[in-house]
């Protein structure tokens, strides 16, 4: 009596199998270390508050340049300088267009400042850059994301003394809104330095 | 001096404050943040023919402005960029999602003043019209501005 073939060949469905585990595998290691990372940075930012605590009547700052780390990103502000609200501001072209995400991250974020579209009637220009990078194929296969990673970092300048008085860099991973968010941090944080 | 003298000096430096603080006032004042009703406004175009999308949500969101062919007959701008990426093979196998993802950003500004007086943002991961969607959700913010002003 002939053999029958089976409909489906084992070869195909035991690598498909394979590499399903294998996939599985990877996640739960990425989600493990991710916690762990969690994990460390807390334990992190309690020993640098520690540290800030006793270690600031010993120490002077050196320079002008104040650097914190946020959230996200990296704040640079030169001798504490302050834009009074309301002041004109024009943001130039940055590559694909993410001046207007600045634009619409300061209406969001309801930063007092007039946003101008000419560069001769602005106090302060904002300028700086942007990459976005889209999840590939093996991101969405051992990660399951599809969020893009976005960075820019952006700087202020004076246009009357030229003096630069403010840079703020920020790099998100696994962005949930893209180019969205990363202007919506930019805006957060050029608040802080606005006169209210 | 005269008494009169003294009276005429003090009302002279008493304009001359109201007026340098008026002045400097003026300088940081908040911008008047309103688009009229029927204000026209030229749409500038935008990479990706995006401003073709726009133009049609405006009409289908029944926004109440009147678009013009041309930016010396306008009042109000409206300049912005957007992004399309199409559903990769990946993304369709492995997260199976055919819909695309879209990123817009708009700003609307007053050409006169040279102010921007409105911008808005939208991200969608997973846009069921692709760039119709992100248009119309444009426009529906921008009508719903123009009317709560």
């Amino acid at each position: 009596m002939p053999r029958r073939k089976p409909l489906i060949s084992q070869t195909p469905v035991a690598l498909i199998l394979c590499l399903a585990m294998g996939a599985l595998t990877a996640r739960l290691t990425a989600q493990e270390t991710n916690s762990a990372n969690t994990a460390t940075q807390d334990q992190n930012k309690a020993a640098d508050t520690g540290k800030t605590a006793s270690g600031d009547k010993a120490k002077a700052p050196a320079s002008d340049l104040k650097s914190a780390a946020t959230d996200e990103g990296q704040l640079a502000t030169v001798n504490n300088a302050k834009i009074p609200s309301y002041s004109k501001v024009y943001v130039a072209p940055i590559a694909g267009g993410f001046e207007n995400y600045i634009i619409a991250g300061l209406r969001n974020k309801k930063v007092p400042l007039t946003v101008v579209i000419d560069r001769s009637k602005a106090d302060y220009e904002i300028s700086g850059v942007s990459d976005s990078e889209k999840a590939g194929w093996a991101k969405m296969l051992f990660i399951g994301s599809q969020q893009s990673n976005e960075q820019a970092s952006i700087k202020i300048s004076d246009l009357k003394t030229g003096a630069v008085i403010f840079g703020y860099s920020v790099h998100k991973t696994n962005s949930v809104r893209g180019r969205q968010s990363a202007g919506e941090a930019c805006a957060k944080h050029i608040k802080q330095i606005v006169l209210e | 001096m005269s008494y009169k003298a003294n009276v005429v000096n003090i009302l002279v430096l008493l304009i001359a404050a109201s007026v340098s603080t008026a002045l400097a006032g003026e300088k940081n004042a908040p911008p008047s943040q309103k688009i009229p009703k029927g204000a026209k406004v030229f749409v500038a175009p935008i990479a990706g023919g995006y401003d073709n999308y726009l133009k049609d949500a405006i009409a289908k969101k029944k926004v109440p402005v009147e678009i013009v062919a041309s930016r010396d007959q306008a009042d109000y701008e409206i300049t912005g960029t957007s992004e399309s990426q199409k559903a990769s093979t990946a993304k369709k196998v492995i997260l199976g999602n055919w819909h695309s993802r879209e990123e817009a950003s708009i700003t609307v500004s007053n050409i006169k003043s040279a102010e921007v007086v409105w911008a808005y943002s939208v991200h969608e991961e997973g846009s069921a019209h692709g760039q119709r969607s992100s248009a119309e959700s444009c426009a529906k913010h921008l009508k719903e501005v123009i009317e709560n002003q």
